[in-house]
């Protein structure tokens, strides 16, 4: 039985669970660092604890303090949230280790999708569609050529230890290759001193679509539909909807199917999001699965009617889910917009410092989860994601108008945000038509 | 807006439903998370022990018990432990003293203080001792003497190298003066390892004190520390008593000996196991293949007879004093660019055994194609930073003290000594008298004249007077183009003569120090042609020549005995 939660986050996605264990009566212990003091997040919950200094490394990333919290204010559970330790199978198991519960999958099986070529072999070995590629890192070009001509053009180049668009390259024909797997590979060896390298089909303007998943353990799986994720800047994303207007009822059955597969490959148990890369033939192939619960997730809770933070906590108290596949419906169009502290004519430079006044928009079809309130601080040590505003209407048109609508109320004062930037989005054409794919803010 | 206490609890008024009641409470198991005994706070226990006993908070370093460490040195399944059936004894017949031993054999499952044994690093054998502080603080009994001493024995007895961890309290005061005793023992059995030529590392760990640091721990070959370790002679809490006085900070720390020159280097636990091995293998027998494959005629011959870059018309004293100006231009290659371009693997030395470790000194341990050599710069700095890090390359007392500590190893050894000459003198200061730089430098002539190893010293720059000679009793000295070397800097010699400082130029022009005069009066063998500007940019012509040349001369020395390097060596200054 979960009396008491501990929330191992701050910022809105603490706010959000807080509520949903308030409503459930559920006790909170918000653990919050010096910086976060006079958070809404450490105000909001029952008791707060201090973990320590301001810099995540320091408090929020540091388990042993975490865990001292929960003993010793005798929670018995740990909602991780999303970002620090969310997805860290280490933390999963020294809860497990200390009888606590913690509100996610199993460390075995974070561990499990956290290795990105594990999570592939899995997939694949589950019948789920994989971007066809090599299955060992190459560190020759001819033999990367090889594996090339296989997987079929265009390819991408990756570095194994990759990361931040380093070590990457397109090539588009056979004659191309050399050269981009050679530049690639040095920049790699430059940037991490490891020149072995991926070779994967390269997906052109695919759009990105995740799938909400539930299981249970006892087994049971289903998925709440997907969410259109292809606003993206710098592999940020900035707009979710649900559902998709590209997706046929049928092609929804199908990839929802694939999502079910795929959790039940990896034995998965929680709240998790299967991501997929969706070409405009129709095709999919699965990118890789997050292992707790989204930013996006106010969505799918929209169109779904399922409050999917409670969901988390009944299916770790070990309860079966509440409902069956046949009971979902997914009904009406849901927009989340993602406001950041951040000054886009800036080279979008975080933008922290203190909300001296502010004005938030409400209404029927509107929500806002934020953490933040007049007067309060925005940390510049933290993720610059200060609020969300959700909208639901009975179709996409009408959603993107009460978006519109709402964006355009929107006063936050004293720091700088996206919000204008968010409405210019909003009102592009090929936004408005739903003409949208990871390219799109980079061609905007 | 303040909002403290204005939300409603809600957690009173619906209640909890929510799952089966669980039978067990969270909790943190039993050696989940450990406190550190540094910092004090909380660590897990896992992340401390994957850091190599490290914690991952304060990064300070938990003592290692003995085959743990042993575990992560040894090539597995390489130790053989020696020795295990040695009696605790009790000379001042001390009451429950066995009986405590028992129960510590019993605890720790430990035999006594210390596991000695054979293991292989990397493929090379060696003889370990290492001490466990859970075992009356690894305290120096009549057994961990006598085990020490036998494996100090048995590695003389089959020419392997030594490594001792020394983790210690002290003698052990309970066996009384057999205790004592000891540290003679264990000296002397070193002493006869050491004579006959083989390599004994001790690694210091914290605490390594009282008699363990006045005997085994200190005598070293290469002494290297952990970070942090408390080293000494007197407890801190007895000096603080002694004295009456506060101790400073980090006083008897690794760090502390470092800078006053007791240990060669800190060694971090991760590095451990890679810079033993490095070690153990520089000194391992190397064969020569005597003259460097092909590379001696593919090499020019020295530019003996350089010809001027700058035009040859005008004054010769401009000239002159433009090779002075250069010679000390702060963009010239250093000598560390010298040991970096011209070998590889280096091991640095530090500390002088005496009292301080002159950073003006650079000095260690490398390889010449393939060839283990000592080699030892004279280190100016690249900027005003580092060139007051590294007292403008004037080297102390302490300095020569280093720069023939290292000598004399790489005698022992059989390893050839390449020296480079860079400084604008040695260190005129209160403190370099205090501790006799005169003496220092005399010391170094004295001894580098005899020395039974091949010794080349190059002038890559300025060679100030005795400070320079006093790392150029080689059997040969070149010299780089642009570099000077002089009884005295041309302001000093116009000062001395003239009774005016400015008169420098005028002195250059009749100070015969320019390369080429010096090569014409045979001081030098050998010059250098140099690029202009001569820079750690554009030195890799230079570094080409050289590599040539210090390969024959190595070949061409290498060959010669010890009486035959003396002579010559005599016979070379003995004809000046």
């Amino acid at each position: 039985m979960i009396k008491k939660i501990l929330i191992a986050n701050r910022g809105e996605i603490a706010v959000r669970i807080i509520r949903a264990c308030r409503e459930m009566g559920i006790g909170t212990v918000a653990v919050y660092s010096e910086t976060d003091r006079e958070a809404l997040h450490t105000k909001l919950a029952d008791e707060a604890v201090c973990i320590g200094a301001s810099a995540p490394s320091e408090s929020y990333l540091r388990m042993d303090n975490i865990l001292s919290a929960t003993i010793i204010t005798g929670a018995d559970a740990i909602h991780p949230g999303f970002g620090f330790l969310s997805e860290n199978s280490r933390f999963a198991g020294l809860c497990e280790k200390c009888n606590i519960t913690f509100i996610g999958p199993p460390s075995e099986v974070i561990a499990k999708l956290g290795n990105k070529q594990e999570a592939r072999r899995t997939m694949k070995a589950a019948g789920v569609p994989v971007i066809p590629g090599s299955s060992e890192p190459v560190t020759d070009w001819r033999e990367g050529a090889k594996i090339a001509l296989e997987v079929g053009y265009p390819v991408i180049v990756k570095a194994v230890m990759g990361g931040g668009g380093k070590g990457m390259r397109v090539a588009r024909s056979p004659e191309e290759f050399e050269n981009s797997f050679q530049t690639a590979k040095a920049e790699a060896e430059n940037a991490f001193g490891d020149g072995s390298m991926y070779i994967e089909r390269f997906i052109e303007h695919p759009r990105h679509i995740e799938f909400q998943i539930l299981a249970d353990s006892y087994g049971n799986v289903i998925h709440l539909g997907e969410r259109d994720c292809s606003v993206q800047r710098n592999h940020q994303k900035m707009i979710e909807e649900s559902p998709c207007v590209a997706l046929t009822e049928e092609l929804r059955r199908e990839m929802g199917t694939a999502a079910v597969k795929a959790a039940k490959a990896a034995g998965y148990v929680n709240a998790g999001t299967v991501e997929f890369l969706l070409e405009k033939t129709g095709r999919f192939y699965f990118m890789e699965m997050n292992t707790r619960i989204q930013v996006e997730h106010p969505v799918t809770e929209w169109v779904t009617g399922i409050d999917l933070v409670k969901e988390q906590i009944r299916i770790a108290s070990g309860k079966a889910l509440s409902c069956r596949q046949d009971q979902v419906r997914l009904s009406g169009h849901a927009i989340e917009c993602r406001i950041n502290a951040e000054n886009p004519k800036e080279g979008f430079r975080p933008s922290p410092g203190v909300i001296t006044d502010m004005y938030l928009p409400g209404g029927k079809g509107i929500r806002i989860d934020s953490a933040i309130y007049s007067g309060c601080t925005i940390p510049p040590y933290y993720d610059s994601m200060i609020a969300k505003l959700i909208v639901w209407a009975k179709n996409r048109s009408e959603a993107v108008c009460k978006m519109q609508s709402a964006l355009g109320e929107v006063i936050i004062e004293g720091i700088d945000t996206n919000v204008d930037y968010q409405y210019e989005i909003l009102n592009h054409p090929d936004y408005i038509a739903g003409n949208v794919d990871v390219d799109f803010i980079d061609h905007m | 807006m303040k909002l403290d206490h204005v939300f409603k609890k809600t957690t009173h008024d619906i209640p909890g439903t929510f799952g089966a009641r669980r039978d067990r409470l969270p909790e943190v198991p039993e050696g989940l998370l450990k406190k550190c005994n540094k910092c004090g706070r909380a660590i897990i226990a896992e992340e401390a022990k994957k850091a190599g006993y490290i914690c991952p908070r304060c990064g300070g370093y938990f003592r290692l018990h003995a085959y743990r460490r042993i575990e992560r040195l040894a090539d597995e399944g390489t130790f053989e432990e020696w020795d295990t059936d040695l009696e605790t004894v009790n000379p001042l017949e001390l009451k429950g003293y066995l009986e405590k031993i028992a129960a510590l054999q019993e605890k720790t499952r430990l035999h006594e203080a210390v596991v000695t044994g054979c293991l292989q690093i990397d493929g090379r054998k060696a003889v370990v001792a290492v001490c466990d502080g859970r075992f009356m603080m690894a305290s120096m009994g009549a057994v961990v003497g006598e085990k020490i001493t036998r494996a100090v024995e048995r590695a003389t007895a089959e020419r392997l190298p030594v490594i001792i961890f020394a983790c210690s309290g002290g003698a052990r005061m309970q066996e009384g003066i057999v205790s004592l005793m000891q540290m003679a023992k264990t000296s002397a059995a070193l002493k006869r390892h050491s004579d006959a030529g083989l390599l004994y590392i001790s690694v210091l760990t914290d605490p390594t004190t009282g008699g363990v640091t006045a005997s085994f721990a200190m005598l070293g070959d290469i002494i290297l520390a952990e970070p942090k370790a408390l080293i000494g002679f007197a407890g801190p809490r007895v000096i603080e008593q002694t004295i009456g006085k506060k101790l400073p900070e980090g006083f008897q720390s690794s760090e502390f000996l470092l800078e006053h020159g007791f240990i060669d280097g800190i060694l971090t636990r991760d590095a451990m196991k890679e810079t033993l091995s490095k070690l153990l293998t520089l000194h391992s027998a190397f064969d020569s293949k005597g003259p460097v494959d092909g590379k001696e005629s593919a090499e020019e011959p020295a530019d003996t007879n350089a010809s001027d870059p700058v035009s040859e018309d005008g004054d010769p004293a401009d000239l002159i004093w433009n090779r002075v100006l250069t010679s000390r231009m702060m963009e010239r290659p250093v000598g560390p660019d010298y040991i970096e371009a011209l070998f590889t693997d280096f091991v640095e030395l530090h500390g002088d055994r005496y009292y301080a470790d002159d950073p003006a000194i650079v000095g260690g341990v490398a390889r010449f194609h393939g060839q283990p050599v000592t080699v030892i710069c004279q280190a100016k700095g690249k900027n005003t930073q580092e060139n007051i890090a590294r007292n403008f390359g004037m080297p102390s007392p302490d300095g020569y003290r280093k720069a023939l500590r290292l000598m004399k190893q790489a005698e022992k050894f059989h390893r050839p000594v390449i020296c480079f000459v860079d400084t604008p003198g040695a260190f005129c200061g209160i403190e370099a008298e205090e501790r006799g730089e005169g003496e220092a430098i005399a010391r170094n002539l004295y001894e580098m004249s005899c020395l039974k190893t091949p010794i080349l010293s190059i002038v890559i720059g300025e060679g100030g007077s005795g400070g320079a000679l006093a790392m150029a009793v080689a059997d040969e000295v070149w010299m780089l183009e642009n570099s000077i070397y002089s009884i005295l800097s041309p302001e000093g010699f116009a000062s001395i003569l003239w009774k005016d400082g400015k008169r420098a130029k005028e002195a250059a022009a009749i100070m015969k120090l320019t390369a080429d005069d010096l090569y014409r009066l045979g001081i030098v063998e050998k010059v250098f042609e140099e690029p202009s500007p001569y820079t750690a940019k554009t030195m890799s012509g230079v570094i080409a020549k050289l590599d040539g040349q210090i390969a024959q001369f190595l070949a061409l020395y290498g060959q010669k005995s010890a009486a035959q390097l003396t002579e010559h060596r005599y016979m070379r200054f003995r004809n000046m």
